[in-house]
């Protein structure tokens, strides 16, 4: 019997191999949304029970990749709309920074904190498009909506954003 | 003030946004293994809200009317 069959009958050892073959296209993909190591590595864990837990609703001739990616897309989407908007995501590095450092620095922290305040889909959308240049198609199938909808969402966070960075003063160099 | 234009936006999220390591670093099956057993122990101790309700009614019922433990084990 074919693995996917064997993963939808709940035969836990299918899924081990499963698990091994896609956590790191799971946590890849993850990441890139959250951009945070060990909130990926969690939401990869609860992206995996989710998969096992609707095992029975997996058509076994279908693309697993993209069904774990679009579970892990919506995990990911949750997580940002309940964490708080002001959080930084992202290290910075350590030490005395020189003056033009300080005020790029601080730019970078007003342009991802008016980043974060984005509606979490259009963050997904923006986030995926523009800073991981990932093809629109691929995208539209771990949101599950088309590649226009993906535009438009894209559009219309770079609308927001830019009106944002209008209103705190900043622009381009 | 100038506007960003829709490259410079990107370009601006690019460099506010650092590149991410996307390798994982470890074997996240044991905490998969851990987390279904947990949750399947979870599952089968549960006890449905009907169920609670029945003992609910039944200890009611018995406070009540004492006699009825004597049908009650008659029953049994």
């Amino acid at each position: 019997m074919d693995l996917l069959q064997r993963f939808a009958l709940g035969e836990i050892d299918a899924f081990e191999t499963l698990v091994d073959q896609f956590q790191g296209e799971i946590y890849a993909w993850t990441v890139r949304i959250v951009r945070d190591p060990g909130t990926a590595e969690d939401l990869t864990v609860e992206t995996l029970w989710r998969i096992y837990r609707a095992r029975q609703r997996f058509r076994p001739d279908g693309n697993f990749g993209a069904w774990a990616r679009r579970i892990a897309t919506n995990l990911a989407i949750d997580h940002l709309r309940l964490k708080p908007r002001e959080e930084s995501l992202t290290t910075e590095p350590a030490g005395v920074p020189q003056p033009d450092r300080l005020l790029q620095r601080e730019t970078a922290d007003k342009i991802r904190q008016a980043f974060r305040r984005l509606p979490a889909k259009l963050q997904v959308a923006a986030t995926l498009a523009l800073i991981e240049e990932q093809p629109y198609e691929e995208i539209a199938d771990a949101l599950g909506t088309s590649a226009g909808a993906v535009k438009l969402r894209v559009f219309r966070a770079v609308r927001i954003l830019r009106k944002r960075l209008k209103q705190a003063g900043i622009g381009p160099e | 003030m100038t506007e960003y234009d829709d490259r410079q936006i990107g370009d601006a999220l690019k460099r506010s946004f650092p590149p991410v390591h996307t390798e994982l670093e470890r074997d996240l099956w044991p905490e998969v293994l851990r987390k279904l057993d947990d949750r399947t122990v979870r599952v089968s101790f549960r006890v449905p809200w009907y169920d609670w309700a029945l003992v609910g009614l039944s200890t009611a019922m018995f406070l009540a009317f004492p006699r009825l433990i004597l049908v009650f084990v008659y029953h049994l």
